[in-house]
């Protein structure tokens, strides 16, 4: 047997340089990886990766020789297992023997590796792809062995093998399909590279630069590094909108920890006591309901669809102050009639943003009212919001202060009224059906299963939510207590597991979300309509002003409503108080008190403004008198002395010069001079205004930003804020990879159509002969039947030969009008008309349609059609 | 009009011509039409093969197949066996003194007839080969201070014996350039074999009793047609592309000049009209690339040989066969 090389040197150095080099490299990268993981390899990785990287390198060489594989590859494998089967001989005592024989074991596997790796290179074309996917394999193991699941562990583990597979795979082909002989054959392997890591930067970058928010997402929700870290892993129960004011936020997702602080958003006046008058009877405030829970994010939801709708949101920003904006349809929608009744709230905003509203259930009424001049220091805007409360609602629903008789027995009455609601059945299908709705699956059913095991007792769903109460404040064996506050709850170790169950079976600590997710899953568990609801918590802490409450940020708060028919949404919480952190005091301070009784507004826009004699003229167009609304069609002109006006607009007080012409704004006076001013029934507008002083002291103005500006900041901060739907980016990705798949196996199919279609279409003859003729050569090519080395003549033999078509009578017509001038005879031109149908027919029906169907699916046959044949 | 009817005339010639040939040499169509398409082309041709596959009785069909200009008798065939001892002199003729006319007299070799088969042209010296080579390129004689000029007619038909073979002269690349066609004549198939075999005498019969179909006249009159098939633009740019191709293959140390490359046009024109066609195709490039090029090339090894001009054979048939027409 005579030896020869089988490659030139070019191509040995190439693939040792381009491709052996870089698999070294990941070896030792990888083995260092396993030894971390792995006792067994004892931590020994620089040797291992130099054992495997000389196999290799020795198998690529010795490969490039005419050697057999076949015979070569066992006599090695014979040699490292006599190695084996003796090594123990040469140790000294039996231990040694046995390390021995480990290590040496380690090093066959690594050397036959290396050697196979080496082998692959040098002589098996798909090799590559094998070997990229055995490496990923390997990788999938040793990150699956590693306790530490984060995402820049996930990144450093599979970005090197994900890399390094494409780049192989890649330059494998690279090198096996140039020619040897090219004159510049460095230069033609070094642009190619370069061009491919070119290709790879941009893309990566592009990925990186498209998805930079999702990414950085991703690194903060579990627990990356990065620019990120002033917030930390944590999620929290308020946003801090552009402007520096506070919003609860629109969606709540279960995170490993809450961050909370101690800024006071607002304050609030609630006319809400017990029927003894006096003892306050505080409620919570909410901001929105979620009624969806996202499962694939773990992520509450406002849902705009949620039936009998009744939340009310108004902008209190975009009210002209004193005038109010009311919505009876949430009151049809809240369907509850017993033991309802009107109170109100006045709120006096700090942190809160100035178009946020929060009242507490079932607003209906919102009057922005104005901020007494002492106190605009320290309240930016005011409302006066006007609810229509059920009897039955209180802050102190479950957790009361022990020992007030007074409260103990309220709510011992309540339960006993809500006890007479035996079902559902009374309630309407759809609203039914929604607020029970719960996720079909493994992790929800521990949920069902928990339910079932918690309302075993229970009769009526009243019973059956004190039930639940009962389990979380429940103890466990050792007395302490099962469920723990907590605002760092941690996350579960894989990331894709289910918050809600781990936080109800496992772990048993978080906040308020994860308790208000829990209990409405349980609630819906029992059949009892329910809903989330988020937005602040009203602490009774003073009885210094009785029905006086602060709000600060920490009070942002989650927790569920069940429906009761006839009574309406009542609020339920069962988040357990904080055992570990000692609640700073926060002390009430000073209300704002002092109100004013407006006798005068007028709503409109500014059409004078002299800053200098402090006059300002306006057009209005309603306007309240002594408590009553008036407008009118036309504007009515009217005079206002500003000398003693303070001015305001959302962010706070500002100077008289911020008003301009054509702002518009609400006027109020609460001047004396106009207290005793009344009018009639029968008044107007105009004739109000006629009772007025030619020019009216004007006490506060407010001005009211146009809407155009509002809503852009509004945009602003929803692009900002707006949540990754990963479920949608996922199903959006899979569809345009599986819409390019689908395309690029149909490519021959649509390609054949079009042709066709060309090829069938009424023409000049030329034309009609070359289209037909392209048609029929590519469809021949892609059931298998190549051209190749074949002139058109010889091609059109074979074809005929194989199918018994015309095709050499096309083909010489074809070649006749290509090439001469010489015009066709009357059965030539026919021929050219006639011949595609019954060609194509022909040769379809000796083409078994699964030949074909599979034959079609080959995209290399059209790839071969459409590029020009190399030379070689 | 008067054109298609010469050309038809021409066409049916061709057509006479090759079956009366193929009487003789069965299962050989393609190497008939290549040595029609020589001589149509004012060429000479060179047939390569193992002895004892036809050659000579090709040569010899062919001159017995044109009958001469007296229109009596046919053409004149000359043969010449090539050897190592042969001169140039027993080619081209030589003067000798006539006694009678007290004068040197020009006796003209072999060279002047209108068929020559030059037979196993390898075996001679080089000296030979070049004497021939020279006419042939020539077409004309010089001796001393005079000038002969050769038939108008002048068809050779050299053949060669594989270069392997022992006690042989490889022409060098440069000679082998004057043959317009290099073909290979090869065995026969099973079925035409076993049917020269059963009729084995017959041959020689046949070769006896073959026909004159046609004149010298008509010959070099379809040597004028041949001028006038038409070749597409596109074609004379498949002919550029394969000689510049064959210049620039790292697997050819010589590629094709530009001599090939006319000499290419002639014969595929030649080729056409052989093939019946006044206008030249895909298939006449198809079948005439190994035939025309492939002896004027020098590869770097045998297996490049093999497969280098077929695969810039191949891509010119591909750009050629997605060309589109009629737009």
């Amino acid at each position: 047997m005579s030896i020869g090389r089988v490659h030139s040197w070019k191509k040995l150095v190439a693939q040792l340089v381009l491709l052996a080099v870089p698999t070294a490299i990941l070896m030792f990268y990888l083995l260092q990886n396993v030894n971390a993981t792995e006792a067994l390899l004892q931590n020994d990785w620089f040797n291992q990766g130099v054992y495997f990287s000389t196999a290799m390198a020795g198998a690529l060489v010795f490969y490039s020789f005419r050697f057999r594989v076949i015979t070569t590859l066992p006599i090695l494998v014979i040699i490292l297992y006599l190695l084996y089967r003796f090594s123990p001989a040469l140790a000294v005592g039996e231990f040694d023997g046995l390390t021995i024989q480990v290590k040496v074991e380690i090093f066959g596997i690594l050397v036959t590796a290396g050697w196979l790796a080496g082998t692959g290179f040098a002589r098996w074309r798909f090799y590559t792809i094998f070997w990229a996917l055995l490496l990923l394999g390997i990788e999938i193991y040793a990150v699956s062995r590693s306790s530490n699941i984060t995402a820049s562990a996930l990144i450093t583990g599979f970005a090197p093998i994900l890399a390094y597979a494409f780049y192989i795979i890649y330059m494998a082909e690279l090198i096996r399909n140039m020619s040897k002989d090219e004159k510049y054959f460095s230069w033609f392997v070094l642009k190619r590279v370069f061009g491919f890591f070119v290709m790879i930067a941009v893309l990566l970058l592009g990925l990186y630069y498209f998805f930079q928010k999702d990414f950085k997402a991703i690194e903060k929700e579990y627990g990356g590094q990065g620019s990120y870290q002033e917030k930390g892993n944590s999620e929290s129960m308020t946003k801090n909108n552009k402007d520096g004011s506070i919003s609860n936020k629109d969606q709540t997702k279960l995170t490993g920890s809450l961050s909370k602080d101690q800024r006071l958003v607002f304050v609030a006046k609630l006319d809400s006591y017990f029927p003894d008058g006096k003892t306050p009877n505080p409620l919570y405030f909410t901001a929105y309901y979620f009624t969806k829970f996202d499962t694939m994010t773990q992520t509450f939801e406002r849902d705009p669809a949620m039936p009998d709708n009744d939340l009310f949101t108004p902008d209190p920003s975009k009210i002209p102050l004193y005038f109010a904006k009311t919505d009876s349809s949430v009151i049809k929608n809240t369907h509850a009639s017993v033991g309802r009744k009107v109170i109100s709230a006045d709120v006096y905003k700090v942190f809160m943003s100035p178009d946020d509203y929060v009242a507490p259930s079932t607003s209906f009424f919102c009057q922005p009212i104005s901020v007494p001049n002492e106190y605009k220091s320290q309240y930016r805007s005011a409302y006066r919001a006007k609810m229509y409360v059920s009897e039955l609602n209180s802050a102190y629903f479950i957790y009361n202060p022990a020992g007030n008789k007074q409260i103990e027995d309220f709510q011992k009455a309540r339960f006993d009224v809500l006890r007479t609601v035996p079902n559902f059945t009374a309630l309407d299908r759809k609203f039914y059906d929604y607020y029970t709705f719960m996720p079909k699956n493994h992790e929800y059913d521990r949920i069902r299963e928990l339910a079932a095991q918690i309302g075993t007792t229970a009769k009526t769903p009243a019973d059956k939510m004190l039930a639940i109460r009962s389990y979380f404040l429940s103890k466990d064996d050792y007395g302490q207590p099962l469920f723990k506050y907590s605002d760092n709850p941690g996350i579960p170790g894989l990331p894709s597991a289910n918050k809600l169950t781990y936080f109800l079976f496992e772990n048993r600590k978080g906040y308020c979300a994860y308790f208000a997710g829990a209990t409405l899953f349980l609630l819906r568990a029992m059949g009892i309509p329910s809903r989330v609801a988020v937005g602040y918590l009203t602490v009774d802490r003073s009885s210094k002003n009785p029905g006086w409450y602060w709000f600060y940020e920490k009070q942002a708060h989650a927790w569920v409503q069940a429906y009761f028919p006839g009574y309406g949404w009542i609020d339920f919480d069962t988040t357990v108080p904080s055992t570990d952190t000692q609640e700073s005091p926060q002390p009430d301070q000073t209300p704002p008190l002092n109100m004013r009784q407006a006798y005068f507004v007028a709503d409109g826009t500014v059409t004078d403004i002299d800053t200098v004699t402090k006059k300002m003229e306006m057009d209005a167009a309603k306007i309240i008198f002594h408590d009553k609304d008036y407008d009118s069609k036309t504007t009515q002109h009217i005079k206002t002395d500003v000398s003693l006006a303070t001015v305001s607009s959302d962010t706070g007080a500002v100077p008289l010069s911020y008003i301009k012409k054509g702002m518009h704004v609400t006027a109020a006076s609460y001047s004396e001079s106009l207290k005793n001013l009344t009018a009639t029934d029968n008044d107007s507008m105009p004739s109000v205004l006629a009772k007025l002083p030619k020019v009216v002291p004007i006490d506060e103005i407010k001005v009211i930003e146009p809407e155009s500006q509002a809503q852009k900041k509004k945009n602003a901060e929803q692009k900002e804020g707006k949540p990754v739907d990963w479920m949608a980016v996922l199903w959006t990705a899979l569809i345009i990879i599986g819409g390019v798949i689908i395309l690029l196996f149909a490519s021959p199919w649509l390609i054949m159509q079009y042709l066709a279609a060309a090829a069938r279409a009424n023409k000049a003859e030329k034309k009609k002969a070359s289209d037909t003729y392209t048609a029929a050569m590519f469809y021949l090519n892609q059931l298998g039947y190549f051209r190749t080395n074949l002139g058109p003549q010889q091609y059109a033999r074979m074809i005929d030969s194989q199918f018994a078509t015309g095709f050499e009578k096309f083909s010489n017509v074809y070649q006749k009008l290509k090439y001469s001038n010489a015009s066709l005879t009357e059965s030539e031109k026919q021929l050219v008309n006639e011949f595609y149908t019954p060609f194509i027919r022909q040769v379809r029906g000796q083409v078994p349609f699964k030949t074909r169907v599979s034959r079609f699916l080959n995209i290399y046959n059209t790839i071969h059609f459409f590029t020009q044949p190399k030379i070689s | 009009m008067e054109s298609l009817i010469q050309l038809e005339q021409a066409l049916g010639n061709i057509d006479k011509l090759t079956n009366n040939i193929e009487k003789v040499i069965r299962g050989k169509r393609m190497q008939i039409q290549f040595i029609l398409t020589a001589l149509l082309a004012k060429g000479h041709i060179l047939m390569e093969d193992n002895p004892g596959t036809g050659k000579t009785v090709m040569a010899k069909t062919l001159a017995q197949s044109i009958s001469g200009i007296q229109s009596k008798g046919s053409t004149n065939f000359k043969r010449i066996q090539f050897t190592p001892d042969l001169l140039p002199m027993d080619l081209i003729g030589s003067h000798i003194f006539d006694d009678i006319k007290k004068e040197f007299i020009f006796k003209k070799g072999p060279l002047f007839c209108n068929v020559l088969l030059a037979d196993e042209i390898n075996r001679a010296s080089p000296k030979v080969q070049s004497a021939l080579l020279e006419c042939m390129a020539e077409n004309q004689i010089t001796m001393g201070e005079t000038t002969y000029p050769l038939e108008k007619l002048f068809f050779t038909i050299a053949t060669q014996n594989p270069i392997e073979m022992e006690g042989t002269y490889p022409l060098p690349a440069a000679q082998l350039d004057r043959f317009f066609l290099k073909i290979y004549f090869g065995y026969v198939d099973e079925v035409t074999e076993m049917d020269i075999y059963r009729n084995y005498l017959g041959i020689q019969d046949n070769l006896n009793h073959i026909q004159q179909v046609l004149s010298m006249d008509e010959i070099l009159f379809l040597q004028e047609e041949t001028e006038k098939v038409s070749i597409h633009e596109e074609i004379v740019v498949a002919v550029k592309n394969i000689v510049r191709d064959t210049r620039k293959h790292p697997d050819i140390i010589l590629g094709a000049s530009t001599r090939s490359g006319i000499t290419f046009l002639k014969c595929l024109k030649a080729f056409a009209l052989v093939n019946g066609r006044t206008f030249v195709t895909e298939d006449d490039v198809q079948n005439l690339t190994p035939a025309v090029i492939d002896h004027r090339l020098i590869y770097r090894s045998k297996e490049a040989k093999q497969k280098a001009l077929a695969s810039i054979l191949n891509k010119e048939l591909d750009r050629l066969s997605k060309l589109k027409i009629g737009k």
